[in-house]
């Protein structure tokens, strides 16, 4: 009895601070709210302190806009570690080549940062100009300027940063592919190929998927490595090799110098969009789990 | 019996009662030209040795049935005959296999190639859960490239459906999910599925034991009808089963080293009747295994 | 009819796999193996980076010397920020580690829906972005005390590791055997008494593996220490004080890396977070290889 009681104590107490926490967060939206409008503010393009006025588009954008670079990158190269592990490599290889990958995702985020603003940016500077000057006078989006530290490479970076994460839940879903079902292709005259078509993508697509947005997840909230390299330029930016802003980014970056009229109350109200998105991202995720582990249950 | 209210059939419906009566079963014809010779076979996990040198042919047009108790790798040398026992890692053949005079472990020899044309039939039916009736049927065909076109592909689909006695019960269901299926047509599902790729030789690795009995007495009628056209290996520890639908007998066991061998193989109705072996006859009146 | 059907197999032959399936299937094999090297060549690239760049800052006094007071002045070492990460990473999981445990157990206990409803609370944890877990600090511990402090600062990094440890450790207790759970239920034990003697520490190997991973990730966590802990150029061990940690002084130092100074410190305490957080990374995932072994 005291046992219980003193686990439920823990508990209750432990969720209440951080129940208290999330309802401090928001009560400090409402002058925000109140003095610009829940849409407006979502919806405003312009971020301008000085004259206290506050539009969170441009970093909803960005942030969007660099998870989908970062995811465009990171899947498939995801998917194919995840591919060469359970089906390609032997099992002594496997395992230290899984472990290897797995070491990005140790590499705290302000190392990423700071390797990105020393080396990547650079190195990318002259191949993002190269696009510019070529597809970039055709294809949208793709255009000068390209001072260096913009979208694209804050995309990179994140893309390295989820790799491990997206890879090692896309690996669990593929091993846990029925023996029985590889060798039906294999026993039909089917090549390494054809098992990877006819039967681990599809008995793993759920699973991918659900792999996809935890990355996702993981994306939109990445904060230091793309303060230091996406240019800080609260606007939105007309070619993916802009300078912008992300949610988290803009959060990092102003929040300590925040010193004007509602500045500091616009930058927590960004950080409850974030945390909306973040939450609809891993109700998302959740249910696509739940759908697989049911799918897990029907089959043999 | 009722026996005399069955309209008259080519194949035995209800199983005989006792192993003599497959005295009247068809023996192979002496002198054919066997289609699978197996040759000083031994196969491994690793360096552990599973089976020790197995010399069996196979001849055509015949149903061989494998028996012997558990562990005496019986699983193993059927998968040895379609090289899936490599697939293991860590796993290896050494001896000699032929198909038609093919020796199916040479170095030029596309694994893939001879699992065309060997097909097997697993002890667990595993019809692709992602896929419908039709296309669980169609799949292989389609991606060895053996169909084209939208009519081929309905026609073979019907085909390989009525060689294996399914399409009347799934006709009107053809693009439900082939694990809408009970285990017995499941089973008959992924026989179908190896004969659109047209084999010649049919592996079936305890096709029966996760059947219930009408669905065995199913796969066993559809086993003898299939004998006209191809020839088939199963491998099962029932012994009702091998005397009731195979022409020849092989009895395996473990031996010391726990690697399983071959103990005799002769015409189903000498082995039930009168084995060479001790260890045969043992087995068969059920004193050990 | 359909019984007519020509067929393709000529007796006595093998039909190889056509060129252009060997084809698909080597293509497909060979990038995976370039996905692969897509993700070695940034983890070769960061690592080699920073240990040729942080190897020849790295000198006795770089470990026992404060910063000096201005960013871009030569000289000093990373003392306050190796003290600041180890202390505040000491104090979140003194705070992380028992609430996570009484959660787990708690959630063991009741079951049902109650249980998966912490659950979710727990998952949507898990996926906060580290920035707002910041910002809720600071609202709540910044915001009340009216100062930044090394408190704020250890609260956020046990906000963090929270969710990762009450997750190992619900692992861990599934994993129990039933038997020995069942076990010492009949003994008529109190089910304090059998946690405490008998079920924890059961689990006791994987939920210090559990401990050992979250401590591995926020001890290389900047976000939530920007407005909690804020960063402090000088020594200091105080819990209501500002405090440096690690993270916090590469973050200041590599947006300040035109002065030679900045970056040649931001690159050696680089180094030598890289090395802290891979210890504690690598003693953990040794040890989940161990179990997985032993259960063999």
């Amino acid at each position: 009895m005291v046992f219980r009681v003193i686990a439920a104590a823990g508990t209750v107490v432990a969720l209440a601070t951080v129940g208290l926490m999330v309802y401090d967060s928001v009560i400090t939206t409402a002058p925000v709210i109140s003095t610009f409008g829940i849409w407006d503010f979502v919806t405003g393009l312009r971020w301008a302190p000085s004259f206290t006025i506050y539009g969170a588009l441009p970093f909803i954008f960005g942030t969007l806009l660099t998870s989908v670079i970062a995811l465009l990158i990171a899947v498939p190269v995801a998917l194919g570690i995840a591919l060469l592990v359970t089906e390609y490599l032997p099992p002594r290889i496997a395992g230290p080549v899984a472990v290897t990958v797995d070491l990005l995702a140790a590499i705290p985020s302000v190392v990423w940062g700071l390797w990105g603003l020393l080396v990547l940016v650079p190195f990318l500077r002259p191949i993002e100009h190269a696009i510019a000057a070529s597809a970039g006078s055709v294809v949208p989006f793709l255009g000068p300027p390209t001072p260096g530290p913009s979208y694209f490479a804050a995309g990179v970076i994140v893309a390295f940063m989820i790799i491990p994460i997206v890879a090692a839940v896309t690996r669990e879903v593929f091993a846990a592919t029925p023996r029985l079902q590889r060798e039906a292709v294999l026993a039909l005259g089917g090549t390494s190929w054809d098992v990877v078509r006819r039967v681990v993508l599809p008995i793993g697509r759920a699973g991918f998927l659900a792999a996809i947005v935890l990355g996702l997840g993981r994306a939109i909230g990445e904060t230091i490595a793309v303060t230091l390299v996406i240019g800080n330029a609260p606007r939105i930016g007309s070619s993916i090799f802009s300078p912008g802003f992300t949610l988290a980014s803009v959060i990092a970056n102003e929040f300590n110098e925040a010193t004007e009229p509602l500045h500091a109350e616009s930058l927590i109200t960004l950080g409850v969009v974030l945390l909306v998105i973040a939450v609809l991202i891993n109700g998302a995720g959740l249910l696509i789990r739940r759908r697989v582990t049911q799918v897990a249950g029907r089959g043999s | 019996m009722i026996i005399e209210d069955l309209p008259p059939s080519p194949a035995p419906v209800v199983p005989p009662p006792r192993p003599v009566a497959i005295a009247a079963a068809p023996v192979v014809a002496p002198g054919a030209a066997p289609v699978v010779r197996i040759g000083a076979v031994s196969a491994y996990y690793g360096p552990r040795r599973v089976i020790r040198d197995v010399d069996l042919d196979i001849p055509p047009n015949s149903i061989t049935a494998i028996i012997g108790p558990s562990g005496s790798g019986k699983s193993t040398l059927l998968r040895c005959i379609d090289r899936m026992h490599e697939i293991i890692p860590g796993a290896h053949v050494e001896g000699s296999i032929t198909y038609r005079g093919i020796d199916i472990y040479d170095p030029g020899v596309d694994p893939a190639a001879v699992r065309r044309t060997i097909g097997m039939v697993f002890q667990q039916p595993n019809p692709f859960p992602t896929m419908s009736i039709a296309t669980n049927v169609i799949a292989a065909a389609r991606f060895n490239g053996l169909v084209k076109g939208r009519s081929a592909e309905d026609a073979l689909v019907e085909h390989c459906l009525r060689q294996a006695a399914l399409w009347d019960e799934v006709k009107d269901k053809l693009h439900h999910s082939g694990s809408s299926l009970s285990g017995g047509q499941q089973q008959r599902l992924c026989i179908a599925r190896a004969l659109a790729m047209e084999p010649d030789v049919l592996l079936m690795d305890e096709p029966c034991s996760a059947l219930d009995p009408v669905a065995t007495q199913q796969v066993e009628e559809l086993m003898l009808r299939l004998r006209e056209r191809y020839t088939i290996v199963i491998v099962t520890h029932n012994m009702q089963q091998a005397s009731r639908v195979s022409d020849r007998t092989a009895f395996f066991t473990m031996g010391t080293d726990r690697a399983g061998y071959l103990v005799e193989v002769d015409d189903t109705v000498k082995v039930f009747t009168n084995p060479r072996e001790q260890l045969t006859e043992d087995y068969i009146s059920g004193r050990f295994g | 009819m359909a019984a007519e059907l020509t067929l393709a197999r000529a007796p006595a032959q093998l039909r190889p796999t056509s060129g252009g399936r060997r084809t698909r299937a080597a293509v497909a094999r060979t990038l995976t193996f370039v996905a692969l090297l897509v993700a070695l060549v940034p983890l070769l690239a960061v690592g080699s980076f920073i240990v040729s760049q942080g190897i020849g800052v790295i000198r006795p006094d770089f470990f026992l010397q404060d910063p000096p007071g201005d960013l871009s002045a030569l000289g000093g070492g990373i003392r306050n920020a190796i003290v600041g990460t180890l202390e505040m990473t000491g104090i979140a999981t003194a705070i992380a580690v028992p609430v996570g445990l009484l959660i787990a157990v708690f959630n063991a206990e009741v079951g049902g829906r109650l249980a998966t409803a912490i659950r979710f609370v727990i998952d949507i944890l898990a996926a906060l972005p580290s920035i707002v877990v910041g910002i809720f600090v600071y609202e709540l511990v910044v915001v009340g005390q009216g100062h930044f402090s090394a408190l704020a600062g250890s609260i956020a990094l046990a906000v963090i590791m929270l969710p990762l440890i009450v997750v190992s450790t619900e692992e861990m207790l599934r994993l129990t055997p039933r038997p020995v759970a069942e076990g010492v239920r009949a003994l008529g034990m109190s089910r304090w008494r059998s946690y405490l003697a008998v079920l924890l520490p059961t689990a006791l190997s994987g939920i210090f593996t559990g401990v050992l991973l979250a401590i591995s990730r926020a001890i290389g966590e900047t976000a939530p220490l920007l407005f909690t802990a804020l960063g402090n150029n000088f020594f200091s061990v105080s819990l209501s004080e500002p405090m440096q940690g690690l993270p916090l002084l590469i973050y200041r130092n590599a947006l300040n890396s035109a002065f030679p100074a900045a970056r040649d410190r931001a690159m050696g305490a680089a180094l030598v977070l890289i090395a802290i957080v891979l210890i504690f990374n690598l003693v953990g995932r040794w040890l989940v290889a161990r179990r997985n072994l032993a259960r063999r």
